[in-house]
């Protein structure tokens, strides 16, 4: 599977409730961008075409917000989202350690690529979720994982993809 | 003893959560199928995550730290009256209040934390058991003017507890003042400071506190509309928030004549979507109203124009938690606590290289030592404390030999750091200062917004520089460069965000210059961190030939004979220096300087 077959089925239903509900203002672009990637783990170009379409809400001014947030993205993601925290706690405590096994693990080499090729899991970076006494912390899929130095990071990710019938492309599978 | 009736009671804010308080509760009500159990916000213990404390019908309690599923018999054996006491995972018992693990708590005087960890978030009669909403009831009650709300909060003396120390009471005044219809309350919950978790805490563990906090700060000003800005990265503070929000509304506390008054006040959630720079007002109601989080020149003062033209009010989390204390003990009862500048109690996140991590409350006044040694326990490890960093990205780093410098605003600030919003994350020698500077400078450069040219360029010359001086390839010339950069940014931008950039870097020059010319001149990372320049060797002596380093080498550059400890080397070639095998390394045979 490649990255370019990742893209999303989008459900102008889907869209078109969300406007429905959350309003067709500007000040509601915000709201409107979190629901879309909520529910894609991103934001499809199809989405934000509707978007544009069925709100007052301009091309630019919606782009212009997705680009300037952090926690808007234009690609796609994996089916499984890996967060690393990389505030200072963390930082000070090895979080690079935790990116350089994951993306090990996962096969990503590239350094502009987050996402594993099979489509198995992202690895974003994220400011600071606030457990800096727990530091490193890193949370998959919503849960987040205490004290988590480099190798406990893959440690965790092998069981993860072990329960969820994952396949990992990294060199180093062998040590599941 | 199966008879004895227990009440257990489980620390559930995102720390305790992470650190496994889902399946330490579930295997408690396994085995204590009768005990009655209790869920309460993060009580600020963090370094003991998960904790638990139970007590019987005597009231004989115990609390536990550090639990886990393996270690969690020991105690169920223990309160079943058939094992020793696991003193390890005691922190404090009701025969021993001010053990060791007791002193943390004990020592600290808690006004905004007051309720945190001690009641159900999401219960809102718990909030009212604890003397909730007491504060609005007599304000309404009594008569109370809004003028007379402010003039209390004059009197606590009160700043603002975001970072800046404006007065709160001065700042209400000028929205109170202005002319307007509609004006607008907003609680700024966006704690954009990586190592900060302050405000998580107090919205996660208290929300119907910083809610009341909002009712009194909006009848003072006249605000009819709120609005809570909080970061997304915290979906559980969210959760609760909503939920009081609701809970308020149902109970007459938010809505049209609020406790029968002429009050009307309701508040929205508007989650942030990830930007620093949204932490600064101006900012931060741009993106309310959905656009790029930028700044604006200020004046117009959000006081007089904020959001959506009208006259707002942004107040802080945790200044907003203080407000109910204040209006129930009266604003002398606050001032008199603190220094005569710095009234009142500060609430920091101890973090990094500290023994016993967590939410710290303390008065105004007492030194950051205090702070560090008889509260966080000193060291982590056995290396020796080196610096704090206050601030965050805005702030600075304080070295050792001024650790006496007492918790005030003015004091802080002559350090060249600021107080900031209360992140505290404690460097022992192994870390590197020029690192972190540069860490600081990565993080700004990416959080700044590219309105200021001196900000946007500015910064990235910076981190260009620093991380030049980190890989060895500075000189002495460009450690000027970065003072006389940084002094530029400071003067030539707009917001917060720019003039503050550079202050991890000009403190950390001020008081390790040395560490600079380490970097420099003799290419050495005195922390022994900057990948550049250090290399990783194996130490045959103490190495067992285990393999491990092998397995979890991302690059393989690790060869060697199984059990054979002589044979094992790492080629420098292709080593990264990413520490992976230092990490793993059971006898610690991995040397790297």
């Amino acid at each position: 599977m490649t990255l370019q077959n990742m893209e999303a089925i989008v459900d102008p239903n889907l869209v078109h409730q969300w406007i429905t509900a959350i309003g067709s203002d500007s000040s509601a672009v915000v709201p409107i961008l979190q629901a879309i990637q909520r529910h894609y783990g991103y934001l499809p170009r199809k989405a934000m075409d509707l978007v544009v379409v069925h709100t007052g809400i301009n091309a630019s001014q919606l782009y212009g917000v997705a680009t300037f947030y952090a926690q808007f993205r234009l690609k796609p993601v994996g089916r499984h989202m890996i967060k690393v925290c990389h505030g200072t706690a963390c930082h000070v405590q090895g979080a690079d350690r935790l990116n350089t096994s994951l993306r090990h693990a996962l096969g990503i080499s590239n350094p502009e690529h987050d996402t594993a090729s099979n489509g198995s899991y992202t690895v974003e970076n994220v400011a600071c979720i606030g457990c800096c006494s727990l530091a490193p912390v890193m949370v998959i899929d919503g849960q987040a994982f205490p004290n988590v130095k480099g190798a406990d990071a893959q440690r965790q990710l092998f069981k993860h993809a072990r329960e969820n019938n994952e396949i990992l492309a990294g060199q180093d599978a062998e040590n599941q | 003893m199966s008879n004895t009736q227990w009440t257990i009671t489980v620390g559930e804010g995102s720390c305790g959560i992470a650190a496994g308080a889902p399946e330490v509760t579930e295997l408690l009500k396994k085995r204590f199928p009768d005990a009655q159990f209790k869920s309460v916000g993060c009580v600020g213990m963090c370094h003991r995550e998960v904790m638990v404390e139970t007590v019987n019908d005597q009231g004989k309690s115990y609390l536990w730290g550090n639990l886990t599923k393996k270690n969690l018999p020991k105690i169920i054996r223990f309160l079943r009256g058939d094992g020793a006491l696991p003193t390890t995972l005691l922190i404090r018992s009701s025969e021993a209040p001010d053990c060791d693990g007791g002193h943390y708590l004990s020592r600290q005087t808690r006004i905004a934390l007051r309720n945190v960890g001690q009641l159900n978030p999401t219960s809102m009669a718990q909030y009212l058991d604890r003397g909730g909403y007491e504060a609005i009831k007599k304000i309404i009650h009594s008569g109370m003017t809004p003028e007379a709300v402010i003039e209390e909060v004059k009197i606590a003396k009160i700043r603002g507890r975001g970072g800046a120390g404006f007065p709160t009471a001065t700042k209400w005044g000028f929205a109170r003042n202005a002319p307007g219809e509609v004006k607008y309350l907003v609680c700024n919950g966006d704690e954009g400071d990586p190592g900060a978790f302050m405000d998580r805490s107090l919205l996660e563990g208290d929300p119907h506190n910083v809610l009341e906090g909002m009712l009194i700060a909006a009848y003072a000003i006249g605000a009819s509309k709120g609005y809570a800005y909080i970061r997304a990265e915290y979906p559980l503070a969210v959760k609760y928030f909503g939920q009081a929000i609701q809970d308020a509304r149902q109970a007459g506390y938010l809505g049209h004549n609020i406790l029968g008054s002429d009050l009307h006040f309701d508040i929205k959630i508007k989650e942030g979507a990830g930007a620093f720079v949204c932490g600064e007002e101006t900012a931060l109601m741009a993106s309310i109203q959905g656009e790029r989080g930028m700044p604006r020149i200020r004046p117009p003062f959000p006081a007089i124009s904020g959001l959506f033209g009208k006259p707002t009010i942004i107040n802080n989390v945790e200044t907003l938690a203080n407000l109910p204390w204040i209006i129930q003990n009266g604003g002398a009862a606050y001032a008199s606590i603190g220094t005569e500048k710095s009234s009142g109690t500060k609430v920091f996140a101890l973090a990094g290289a500290i023994a016993r991590g967590g939410l710290v409350e303390v008065p105004m006044g007492v030194s950051i030592r205090h702070v560090l040694e008889n509260i966080g326990g000193g060291s982590a490890s056995n290396r020796p404390l080196k610096a704090v960093q206050l601030g965050g990205p805005s702030g600075g780093c304080i070295p050792e030999r001024l650790f006496d410098t007492p918790i005030e605003y003015e004091a802080i600030n002559a350090t060249g750091a600021i107080m900031g919003s209360g992140g505290m994350v404690v460097m022992d020698s192994k870390s590197c200062m020029v690192d972190l500077a540069r860490y600081f400078l990565e993080f700004t450069e990416n959080e700044s917004c590219g309105k200021c040219t001196f900000c946007r360029i500015g910064t990235l010359r910076m981190k260009e520089i620093l991380t030049r001086i980190c890989a060895g390839e500075g000189t002495m010339a460009e450690i000027d460069l970065l003072e006389e950069l940084g002094r530029r940014i400071q003067t030539a931008t707009l917001c917060g965000l720019g003039q503050t950039a550079a202050n991890p870097v000009l403190t950390t020059i001020k008081y390790f210059r040395d560490e600079y010319i380490a970097h420099v001149q003799e290419k050495r990372c005195p922390g022994g961190v900057c990948k550049g320049l250090i290399t990783h060797t194996i130490q045959n002596d103490k190495c067992s030939g285990c393999s491990i380093c092998e397995r979890y080498c991302p690059v393989k550059a690790i060869t060697g004979t199984l059990k054979q400890p002589d044979t094992w080397v790492i080629d420098p070639k292709i080593c990264i220096n990413c520490g992976m095998c230092a990490e793993v390394c059971n006898p610690d045979a991995i040397l790297a300087a």
